[in-house]
């Protein structure tokens, strides 16, 4: 180690007891773990078949190692605990500027515990940890909330009514546009009576090596200037994510009527142009991010995901019912993506649509718990079998999938299936190379080779999400810019091949937590629906339903190159060694 | 696997990388190694045992190349550090290994997307397709052929550090041996008329690009202005291999589909503003990079010709250095110039036919340039 390597510096807070300690965590867990997702996989380690809701569950705020540095789109932060909707290991990157707060007042990670005995906000002030009466109203909007907590410097984390009503796929809420968002973390820190997070920080970050942190810097800015996704004219920059609503129509990969189809003919109302058109949204950006991918019109412009579950998965074509529900759910407090794939699974069960002002009124259902409130509160898994069609649920390991139809890209099919927390585009992010040709494009009608590439990229993402970088700058730049910028910051020497051996490490780490929980390889499959229904083929492409003897061979493949068994769990001496890397 | 193994052992050759099939071993890693070099090596399953990777080519280059690098190995041990723009942007420096010993190979790989082994083979490698491994493996011939030249010409002309004796004393013969293709087949000379005729223009056109050897296939772009609409090469498209990766970007703003297009949309769109022309042809000739790269180097903002021909700086992209805001104005008076360090565009109306000939004549200019001054100094 050299002599000035970065730790990780760790607060501890029981909220039963309102005690806190801070410790520097060893140079061993700094350098394999990372911070952001990596520690949270450590924490989660350390208790790995607690119930989600228990007192004694760990919810974890981690900043990553990048975190508050010169190098660009790396100021995320990650929140961590067990899912109460998924019961998997989970975590989700957000951004705002609550990641440097924390860096600037001397804590990467906040560890907490137990269960205040009424409402509490956590404060931490430069380091100083200190406790005030949650006593703001369970049903305020968040808006209001954050109004209460933010401004003089203050950065918040925030839960809203839905957590407090028990939703099960509740989100934690940063700044008060930011969305920590899938899985339900929200309601765990309900569950542990913690209404916010406050925090302020006026430290500063140096790098061990600046001139270092400055090549990379230049580096990375210059790939991104080079990249069309990034700053090309129909780019992130320019648009947001909302530039992903024409691509994935012409893809005829748009999830359309809860997964029937696959195109959406009224796309065209809440793509980019038209939000541009009707909102003439400002961009912003978390700190240090030169992509400023956010963006705000009279109210916060959804992001892909939920413009196209809102719209096609809905079969609904009105941006204002879009922006409107959207608005509710970061309001209450709620995963937009879950929310809008649970009403469409309802409306699916019930043979009607849910679009414009009805659409509007069945979320707002779930943020009051009236009408279908309820039921629609515990995600579509739980509704699908509670109304006994099971198979109508459009979810793997109980997250709703993005929007990315499986059919057409085959990478991000076994990614689904793969990843440990269900669902999830952002785990291996084959987007990236199936749909945007970056690093470079692969064939998605094929499983040729995607058992490996999905191996690796979901290590790679593990690295990306731990450092507390962002995905959208890997459409420019590489890990090769990122290791560099990475040792100059921390003084840690790790090249590529370190740093994804560390993403292995914690991979690894969350699929073997998982099958101590007892998730299978039957867990890691598809619904029906995708080995036996078409999907809208039409422009000279064809999307026909997954061979699903190729998608379990390569999910096969997956399994020998991660080191698994056959079921998907690691044989005995292989968890062992992951189960030793916890404490080594 | 196997259908990529074959794919770009092809274009290996065919793009005169390499002299025949038995000059490069490509590996391909899915759960299990496959390759054209009948057996795998154990040293290769070392290096990937210590690699996370799932492609790696090991190329012996043609002799051209290999000259070039064996000498840029003796001036630069260790690491070469190419001075043109793409190869800035995207490969940074090439580091250089003594042997194929795996640890210290991967070493070098661990850092770079490619290496020099031994002073005469190129190792590169990806982690998603052979894609990556080819595009590395011809980014690092096109860089070091750059740099060998340009730091010849530099130097000669007092420019730069002072070039070896015998490096000089070879520059004729190798310049010789680097004549740009004269011939190449003609383009129709009539103007594509409707979607179907456009993109079997484009696609005939990049094919000639590339077999003029203007470009390495997976470099530079292509375009086709049709009303309110422009066809591009999509980004990191193959320009001999078109066809299905052109995209249709409405000039109006009316749709984001342009997200997969070139990163030089912008500057092809506002060329076509200023010159009024409909096609564009974008390549990396060599010797056009290397002349541009000859003499002090070109503060943005600034131009300068050879032989008439417009020299601008700007960085890939549509960055504040970006390229986007020094070239079309070039282009307008030329239609057609040179980016510093980067490549040449050539613009006209109706057909491409017009514009692959200003990108073969620039091309031929700057080679010539190039020689003359040689001869200038060593008679």
């Amino acid at each position: 180690m050299r002599e000035q390597e970065r730790q990780l510096r760790a607060l501890f807070v029981d909220l039963r007891t309102r005690e806190s300690r801070r410790e520097e965590l060893s140079p061993y867990v700094t350098r394999v773990f990372l911070g952001g997702r990596g520690i949270g996989a450590w924490v989660m380690g350390s208790c790995p078949t607690v119930h989600p809701l228990d007192p004694d569950a760990p919810l974890v705020f981690s900043t990553g190692l990048l975190t508050g540095s010169r190098v660009p789109s790396s100021s995320r932060m990650v929140v961590s605990a067990f899912s109460p909707l998924t019961g998997t290991v989970c975590s989700a990157s957000v951004g705002g500027r609550l990641g440097l707060s924390m860096r600037r007042s001397g804590i990467d990670l906040i560890r907490v515990a137990g269960r205040a005995e009424g409402p509490v906000v956590l404060v931490i002030d430069d380091g100083r940890v200190g406790f005030e009466q949650g006593d703001i109203p369970a049903d305020e909007p968040l808006s209001g909330v954050f109004g209460r907590l933010e401004g003089a410097g203050w950065s918040a984390a925030a839960v809203g009514r839905a957590a407090f009503q028990g939703c099960r796929y509740a989100s934690v809420m940063v700044d008060g546009a930011f969305a920590s968002g899938r899985g339900g973390l929200g309601l765990v820190m309900a569950s542990k009576n913690l209404r916010a997070l406050r925090v302020r920080g006026t430290g500063t970050a140096k790098a061990v090596d600046p001139e270092g942190e400055e090549k990379a810097r230049t580096d990375i800015l210059r790939l991104f200037d080079a990249s069309p996704a990034i700053m090309g004219a129909s780019g992130l920059r320019h648009f947001g994510t909302s530039a992903l609503v024409d691509l994935m129509a012409s893809r005829r990969m748009m999830p359309t009527a809860n997964f029937r189809r696959t195109y959406f003919p009224g796309y065209r109302s809440f793509c980019a142009s038209a939000i541009r058109e009707q909102e003439a949204p400002k961009r912003y950006a978390c700190p240090g991010c030169p992509i400023a991918c956010k963006g705000k019109g009279r109210a916060g412009i959804p992001e892909f995901e939920t413009l196209s579950h809102f719209g096609a998965l809905n079969e609904n074509a009105d941006l204002g019912a879009i922006i409107e529900a959207n608005r509710i759910c970061n309001e209450a407090g709620f995963d937009t993506i879950t929310a809008a794939s649970t009403i469409a699974c309802l409306a699916e069960i019930r043979g009607v649509r849910y679009a414009g002002r009805e659409l509007v009124d069945k979320v707002r259902e779930i943020a009051s718990l009236t009408g279908d409130g309820p039921l629609l509160q515990l995600g579509s898994a739980e509704l699908a079998r509670r109304m006994g069609r099971p198979e109508l649920s459009m979810s793997v390991k109980a997250l709703e999938m993005p929007a990315y139809d499986p059919r057409g890209a085959y990478g991000m099919a076994l990614a689904y299936g793969t990843s440990t927390r269900g669902a999830c585009h952002l785990r291996a992010y084959p987007v990236s190379h199936e749909i945007l040709r970056k690093p470079v494009a692969t064939d998605r009608f094929s499983f040729s080779g995607k058992a490996r590439i999905i191996k690796i990229s979901e290590d790679l993402n593990a690295v990306i999400d731990s450092l507390g970088a962002c995905k959208f700058a890997f459409f420019g730049a590489s890990l090769e810019e990122y290791a560099k910028g990475f040792s100059s910051v921390t003084g840690i020497e790790a090249d590529t091949q370190d740093l994804l051996s560390f993403g292995n490490t914690i991979s690894s780490l969350e699929r073997h937590i998982n099958s101590l929980r007892g998730f299978r390889r039957e867990h890691d499959l598809l619904p029906e629906r995708f080995f036996t229904e078409p999907g809208s083929s039409g422009a000279g492409i064809e999307v026909p339903p997954i061979d699903r003897k190729a998608f379990e061979e390569a999910l096969d493949r997956y399994y020998r190159i991660r080191g698994c068994s056959p079921d998907g769990t690691f044989p005995q001496d292989k968890a062992r060694e992951i189960q030793s890397c916890m404490s080594r | 696997m196997h259908e990529q193994v074959a794919r770009y052992l092809g274009k290996l050759q065919r793009h005169g990388l390499i002299e025949g099939p038995g000059d490069a071993a490509l590996y391909g890693l899915d759960d299990e190694i496959l390759t054209n070099a009948g057996r795998v090596p154990g040293t290769m399953r070392e290096l990937f045992a210590l690699l996370n990777i799932n492609s790696l080519i090991i190329a012996r280059p043609g002799p051209l190349f290999r000259y070039v690098i064996g000498h840029l190995c003796l001036r630069e041990p260790g690491l070469i550090c190419p001075r043109d723009c793409e190869s800035l942007t995207f490969i940074h420096d090439i580091p250089v290994v003594e042997s194929l010993d795996p640890r210290r190979t991967a070493q070098a790989l661990n850092r770079r997307k490619g290496c020099i082994v031994g002073g005469e083979l190129v190792v590169t490698t990806g982690t998603v397709s052979l894609e990556q491994a080819f595009i590395s493996l011809s980014s690092i011939l096109f860089a070091t052929f750059v740099k060998f030249f340009a730091d010849a010409l530099n130097g000669l002309h007092g420019y730069g550090e002072p070039v070896p004796r015998g490096m000089l004393d070879a520059l004729p013969g190798l310049l010789a041996r680097a004549e740009p293709r004269s011939s190449a087949e003609p383009l129709p000379e009539r103007a594509p008329e409707g979607e179907d005729e456009i993109l079997r223009a484009m696609d005939q056109a990049g094919k000639a690009v590339v077999n003029a050897r203007l470009v390495d296939s997976f470099f530079g772009n292509i375009s086709y202005r049709d009303g309110g609409a422009v066809y591009i090469s999509q980004t990191g498209s193959s320009l001999d291999e078109l066809p299905g990766y052109i995209d249709r970007v409405p000039l109006d703003g009316s749709s984001t589909c342009g997200i997969t297009s070139s990163s030089e949309l912008t500057a092809h769109v506002k060329t076509y503003e200023l010159t009024g022309d409909n096609a564009i042809l974008h390549g990396h000739p060599r010797f056009s990079v290397i002349m541009s790269m000859f003499g002090h180097p070109l503060p943005f903002g600034d131009r300068r010709s050879i032989g008439g021909v417009p020299v601008v700086s700007g960085e890939v992209g549509a960055g504040a250095r970006g390229l986007v805001h020094t070239l079309p104005e070039a282009m307008r008076e030329f239609h057609g110039a040179i980016v510093s360090g980067h490549g040449a565009f050539a613009s006209c109306t109706g057909s491409f036919r017009e514009a692959f000939t200003r990108l073969m004549d620039m091309e031929t200019l700057c080679y010539r340039t190039c020689c003359a001054l040689v001869r200038e100094k060593l008679g």
